[in-house]
């Protein structure tokens, strides 16, 4: 075995071909991210001039700003239900609805939140279902003045894309913005994400996300994000690092180009009459938000309608990340699938030139780089581990490059810390941002290879056709303070 | 760090000075002029002046009625030494905002013409400061130039017209409206039902009714929207019902559909032709409303001649 994998690498062509592959991947990535923290830069410094001339007391005091509807679905939650939907129901916007959708919970939610909230049935018979959904049970509305804006929408299970699907299907406002009832979202985030909506030119906005951030081990007083802590963990403490780079350099520099492919289904917002058109979520896939963003687009270069999908770079909504390394690789191996899943479903858009840029630039990015990173890590570790064997490895030369990729790695973190912290007073304390550049530092090491793992196992499911679905993310809940 | 403090002190004497003014404590534009030198605004401290500016703004966004009045008198004569207008002449599209916005929350209308030039610059957010300045500036005149501006206007920049508009000139003049109406702008169409809705200008709601089967989408979701804050004669309402079927959009029709049902008396015949006609997507709509208004046999009917339609392709 080792003899003819010996001979196959030993060829001259094969040799150098792998060696080249590895290196040209190398450079481009890193081409990437470093147009990234240009592109991420320019795009911060020009939203926040921007938001100079629309301010968010301005937008609470007009009259005429569009209505949003929150959806959020609920899966066996009634350990925090109560404090989710108190969280919810407590957002700044004038014109707001919150539909909580629960999806078949086979727990106690809907009695606790019907006893909790005063809530009433209502007939369902009537209820109109132009994206198809698992069926709805009943409807409930809240008898006290207090919750006239929350409406709980009972139904059979049918997956979180089935959930929001029922309740974009019950919403009659311009907006919908859907999220994971979960989460706490910043009390002035739908002011500000209405903003580009607001802001409008000739281009149609057909999706705006948020940045989200990770706030384990934070306290949390009547569904509001108290203090926000650094998780004491060194898992979610890494995914805050993680999370901040992708949201800054990655989201906010794809957004500046018009290019972003994703808007994250924990906060993203979106018109409901282009979701309608489109169908709404794809509940055959777990990767939906990423396959809903991208179908919208489609649909917008089918139309031959300019359009925008944008990206706000301050944290607006906060959860949850995984504990531990075991959730961690559930969560990530759901991704994967996710990614797999809609990268072959729109894989006509491969070099296709009929959708412009998003055909012959941001699909084939997504396809080599987010799609393709793990596989070509993985492959480069095998490479590593038989070129060692077979003695042609370099080792001094060979740890120098590898010191060297490692210091770019922390620079491009560091970067994306330090523009972090400046822009946005979320963590401003000396020893929170040495704690954040020790995780970054470490995370090559303790975390990535585990990360790469779990995309691994995704992607084998799939090769393998091997039936998985969501998968259980335990989560401890947030600390709730009583003062 | 002190300077700027003792900068916002002078300043708050100085207005509490000019509009609270007893004989035996009032102050002159001379002596307000000193002070002001005297705490460091002069034209070379480009800060400081800048500071001022940000302080007169903020002063006058909280206060109203006569005072606002007499404080805009003030600002006309105490310096920022032309600072914003020098903003104006900037490359830079955000200096270029930034003065056009100190300008007219300043109300020194003696730059309107230079503004005026910028009402069709090509970034969005000069045009739209300067479009908001002629509000400011001329009022509800500021409606005749409407039909000269050439790049779309979006949403927020409709908002804060008529919220500017409002604000500062409280009184209709509809002879403008009237001119306005002329306009072959989608955005201006919209702007003027905005107008129209926040004025209440019952008077009006007939432009408002004409574009409810616009063939833009947009026209007839602002004229939807502002249609729903009138109630309207049992006329209007049957107009209404006459476009109802001209409207493309099946949830544009579903809202004006729980207007009519809101705003009028039970019109079954109305109901059911919408039950029988070919719009599918209602329907559930349509019979919830007579269902739960006494008319459940209707329905039922409805629905038993649909199972007699039904084929059966049995073996």
């Amino acid at each position: 075995m080792l003899d003819s994998l010996e001979s196959f690498f030993g060829n001259y062509y094969v040799y150098w071909t792998v060696n080249y592959f590895f290196l040209i991947y190398g450079i481009m990535l890193m081409t990437i991210y470093f147009s990234g923290v240009v592109l991420a830069n320019r795009a911060i410094r020009r939203t926040k001039k921007k938001s100079t001339f629309l301010q968010v007391q301005d937008i609470v005091s007009a009259t005429d700003i569009p209505s949003v509807t929150l959806v959020a679905p609920a899966y066996n939650e009634g350990m925090t239900i109560i404090e989710n939907v108190k969280s919810l129901l407590s957002i700044q916007y004038p014109y707001y609805e919150f539909i909580l959708v629960n999806d078949g919970s086979k727990d106690d939610s809907l009695e606790k939140l019907i006893k909790e909230f005063d809530l009433e049935q209502h007939d369902a018979s009537f209820i109109t279902q132009p994206i198809p959904t698992a069926s709805v049970k009943s409807i409930y509305k809240s008898k006290n003045k207090k919750y006239t804006h929350l409406t709980v929408i009972d139904k059979n299970n049918g997956g979180r894309a089935d959930a929001l699907n029922t309740g974009i299907n019950f919403a009659d406002t311009e907006l919908v913005i859907c999220t994971d009832a979960d989460c706490i979202i910043e009390q002035d985030a739908l002011l500000k994400m209405v903003r580009p909506y607001l802001e409008e030119d000739e281009e149609e906005i057909i999706a705006c996300g948020g940045g989200i951030g990770i706030a384990n081990d934070s306290i949390v007083h009547n569904g509001v994000l108290k203090e926000l802590k650094l998780p004491e963990n060194l898992v979610p403490m890494v995914q805050v690092v993680e999370y901040i780079r992708a949201f800054l350099l990655g989201r906010m520099a794809w957004g500046e180009i018009n290019g972003l492919m994703l808007v994250s289904g924990a906060f993203g917002m979106y018109p409901r009459k282009r979701v309608m058109e489109v169908g709404g979520f794809d509940s055959k896939t777990v990767g939906e938000d990423l396959e809903l963003c991208i179908r919208l687009r489609i649909h917008m270069e089918n139309l031959k309608k300019p359009y925008k999908v944008v990206y706000l770079p301050e944290t607006l909504c906060w959860t949850e990340g995984p504990p531990d390394y075991d959730i961690l690789i559930k969560q990530r191996d759901r991704w994967a699938r996710g990614l797999w899943e809609t990268m072959s479903l729109h894989r006509k858009l491969f070099f296709n030139p009929r959708y412009r840029h998003m055909g012959m630039l941001y699909y084939p990015y997504w396809l080599f780089f987010e799609f393709g990173a793990p596989l070509v890590e993985f492959l480069g570790m095998i490479v590593i581990i038989l070129f060692g064997i077979f003695g042609w490895i370099n080792w001094p030369f060979s740890l120098l490059l590898f010191f060297l990729v490692y210091l770019v790695g922390c620079l491009f973190s560091t970067a994306a810390i330090f523009m972090y912290v400046k822009n946005f007073d979320h963590y401003t304390k000396p020893k929170q941002i040495v704690e954040l550049l020790l995780a970054a530092y470490l995370e090559p090491f303790l975390y990535h290879p585990v990360l790469v793992y779990g995309q691994m196992k995704g992607y084998y499911k799939k090769l393998f056709r091997i039936k998985s679905g969501w998968g259980a993310m335990t989560r401890k809940g947030f600390k709730v303070s009583d003062s | 760090m002190r300077r700027l403090q003792k900068i916002e002190a002078s300043f708050a004497d100085i207005v509490s000075k000019y509009l609270y003014v007893s004989s035996n404590d009032s102050i002159t534009i001379k002596q307000i002029n000193t002070t002001l030198k005297d705490v460091g605004i002069k034209p070379r401290n480009k800060n400081n002046i800048q500071y001022l500016i940000h302080l007169m703004i903020r002063t006058q966004r909280t206060i109203l009625g006569g005072h606002f009045n007499k404080l805009q008198q003030l600002y006309a004569q105490i310096p920022p030494y032309g600072v914003s207008i020098g903003k104006i002449n900037s490359r830079n599209w955000y200096r270029k905002a930034r003065g056009i916005r100190e300008i007219y929350e300043m109300n020194q209308a003696q730059y309107f013409d230079e503004i005026f030039k910028l009402i069709n610059h090509k970034n969005i957010y000069v045009r739209r400061e300067a479009q908001i300045a002629m509000v400011v500036f001329s009022g509800w005149e500021s409606l005749r130039f409407l039909p000269y501006l050439k790049k779309n206007m979006t949403l927020w920049q409709q908002i804060k017209i008529v919220e500017k508009l409002f604000d500062l000139h409280p009184k209709p003049k509809i002879k403008w409206l009237h001119r306005a109406y002329e306009t072959d702008k989608l955005f201006g169409k919209k702007l003027l039902m905005r107008i129209i809705r926040k004025y209440e200008l019952h008077g009006e709601t007939g432009y408002i009714l004409d574009h409810l089967n616009h063939e833009d989408y947009e026209v007839r979701e602002t004229a939807i929207y502002c249609v729903q804050s009138f109630g309207l004669s049992s006329r209007s309402v049957n107009y209404i019902k006459e476009l109802y079927d001209d409207i493309p959009d099946a949830t544009q029709q579903g809202q004006l559909l729980d207007y009519i049902f809101e705003n009028s008396e039970m019109d079954v015949d109305f109901y059911l032709r919408q039950l029988y006609s070919d719009n599918d997507e209602l329907k559930l709509n349509i019979a919830e409303i007579l269902w739960n208004n006494g008319y459940k046999e209707k329905v039922q009917e409805f629905y038993y001649e649909q199972y007699s339609k039904a084929t059966v392709n049995a073996g």
